[in-house]
């Protein structure tokens, strides 16, 4: 990224978890529904996306999450995000989140390239002035040109992907959160994510990402936390943890 | 604030689209929506009465705002899914901006109650000083009910079309075609119950027969207005973080 790159923050950004639990309910057809719906129901069933997790996250850390689909990555980034809300624990945060956590990324595919950004922008901390001020140097960076004010239904996932991203990354985020999303990336917008990550952990940001490409993870991650059946597996250096995973699923 | 304001914004944008015809679209909207009904009443069932199609005018817009704002609201969260799976935000504000929205297509159809007025040759008078409480009142029964209908739409996506139904029922059980002085006995008091019979009566009331509305016809439905928003928003606030479980469990 150009001038989001070198604008200064920096707070010590942290996450702490302590017995964190997220629960899925379902009725008596399996439907997912929320806790206030299913005390109406009678009948029903519950799985846990994550169970007793206790971990703690320092400035400059680098966090891959590693484990099968299904594993319970998403589920925590979502938590670190503030999508969703812990069922049992407690999750401790400093700093701003910025999170990209599918390709659509938030964006509305009617709207183009820059009324997205501007809503994205606003809904990451921004004021309404500050992201239309951002626009320019958002479409530089985004180097989608004058797709920038086309209709993002017509965009690539690489193009949704990048957008997402540079709105994100603009609103210069204490924790950068991704799931999975920079893999939808042309390669020379990976090296921009990973120079941006390093920059963020250089900062005393924190950096969370989870996805199947580990060598990408390596680039800007030390870390890593092995997530099975919403549990912590392992906890540790990447590498190590890598090659503990996968001795365990190949 | 900057939320809300760029949650509508960009809820007009999806809707009336960009450049000049966005105008035209706006203006045009409540001209087709409240003009198959005036065509029934003026033109097919040749009702007698003072000003029919004011009249009809009176409880068709109003009725709108309500009707789209339970339409907005039911499809509110899910439309916005890719935002609420994708950052955390205050998910309370969605069904605000729906009302909003509905709020700017309700303004245009104003100019029609206007058109109407000319037409008729009803003049109006000091009690169209009344027209702005009667359409907060109308606005704050919008948004009362907007937050239960977006958490029935989370909750219960299926059930949308016999909210919708139920909804159109209610133009019915109230008097709109017909006003409720044309009305009498037992039915006179049921039509009361419907807390659209007083926003529909309060429009008549400022635009058609120059009286002030009664204080039951604006006490009922913002009171109700308001115990809804009393009940649900906290409601909906609690839930809010349970959204993501919902829309991809």
């Amino acid at each position: 990224m150009t001038e989001a790159s070198s604008r200064a923050r920096r707070t010590t950004a942290s996450i702490e978890a302590d017995g964190l639990g997220v629960r899925f309910l379902f009725d008596g057809q399996q439907r997912a529904v929320t806790p206030a719906l299913a005390r109406l129901r009678r009948r029903g069933s519950e799985s846990w996306g994550l169970h007793g997790l206790d971990f703690r996250i320092g400035p400059g850390d680098g966090v891959a999450l590693i484990g099968a689909s299904g594993s319970g990555k998403t589920t925590l980034l979502r938590l670190v995000a503030g999508v969703l809300s812990p069922d049992t624990g407690r999750l401790d945060m400093t700093g701003s989140v910025g999170s990209l956590l599918s390709v659509e990324a938030g964006l509305h595919g009617l709207l183009t390239g820059r009324e997205n950004a501007v809503l994205l922008g606003v809904l990451a901390g921004m004021s309404r002035a500050e992201s239309q001020a951002a626009l320019d140097e958002i479409k530089t960076d985004t180097r989608l040109e004058e797709a920038f004010d086309r209709p993002v239904l017509s965009y690539s996932e690489g193009m949704r992907a990048r957008l997402g991203f540079a709105v994100a990354d603009y609103a210069n985020p204490d924790i950068l959160v991704l799931d999975e999303v920079h893999e939808a990336l042309d390669h020379e917008f990976r090296q921009i994510v990973a120079e941006r990550a390093h920059k963020t952990l250089q900062d005393g940001g924190i950096v969370m990402a989870a996805g199947h490409d580990h060598p990408l993870l390596a680039t800007f991650c030390d870390r890593a936390l092995w997530l099975s059946d919403g549990q912590i597996a392992a906890d540790g250096p990447f590498d190590e943890v890598r090659r503990e995973y996968l001795e365990e699923v190949v | 604030m900057d939320v809300l304001l760029s949650l509508t914004i960009t809820d007009l944008k999806v809707r009336y689209g960009r450049g000049g015809w966005q105008l035209v679209k706006w203006i045009a909207d409540p001209f087709a929506l409240v003009g198959v009904y005036l065509v029934l009443v003026t033109l097919v069932l040749d009702r007698p009465g003072e000003a029919p199609g004011l009249s009809l005018a009176c409880a068709v817009i109003p009725f709108q705002l309500v009707t789209m704002t339970v339409v907005n609201a039911m499809s509110a969260v899910a439309e916005r899914g890719s935002i609420v799976l994708n950052m955390g935000f205050n998910r309370t504000l969605i069904p605000l901006s729906g009302t909003l929205t509905e709020t700017v297509a309700f303004g245009a159809s104003l100019l029609l109650l206007a058109v109407l007025m000319a037409v008729y040759g009803v003049p109006p008078t000091l009690a169209a000083l009344w027209l702005p409480v009667v359409i907060l009142v109308t606005l704050v029964l919008a948004v009362g009910i907007a937050y239960p209908a977006a958490l029935l739409g989370v909750w219960m996506p299926d059930v949308g079309n016999f909210v919708m139904s139920f909804v159109r029922v209610l133009f019915f059980i109230a008097p709109g075609l017909i006003p409720l002085s044309q009305i009498s006995g037992d039915a006179h008091d049921l039509l009361l119950i419907n807390p659209m019979t007083g926003l529909f009566e309060s429009f008549r009331d400022a635009l058609l027969y120059g009286d002030s509305p009664g204080a039951f016809e604006l006490l009922y439905p913002a009171g109700l207005g308001l115990a809804l928003l009393a009940v649900f928003v906290p409601v909906f606030r609690t839930e809010q973080h349970q959204f993501a479980k919902i829309l991809e469990p």
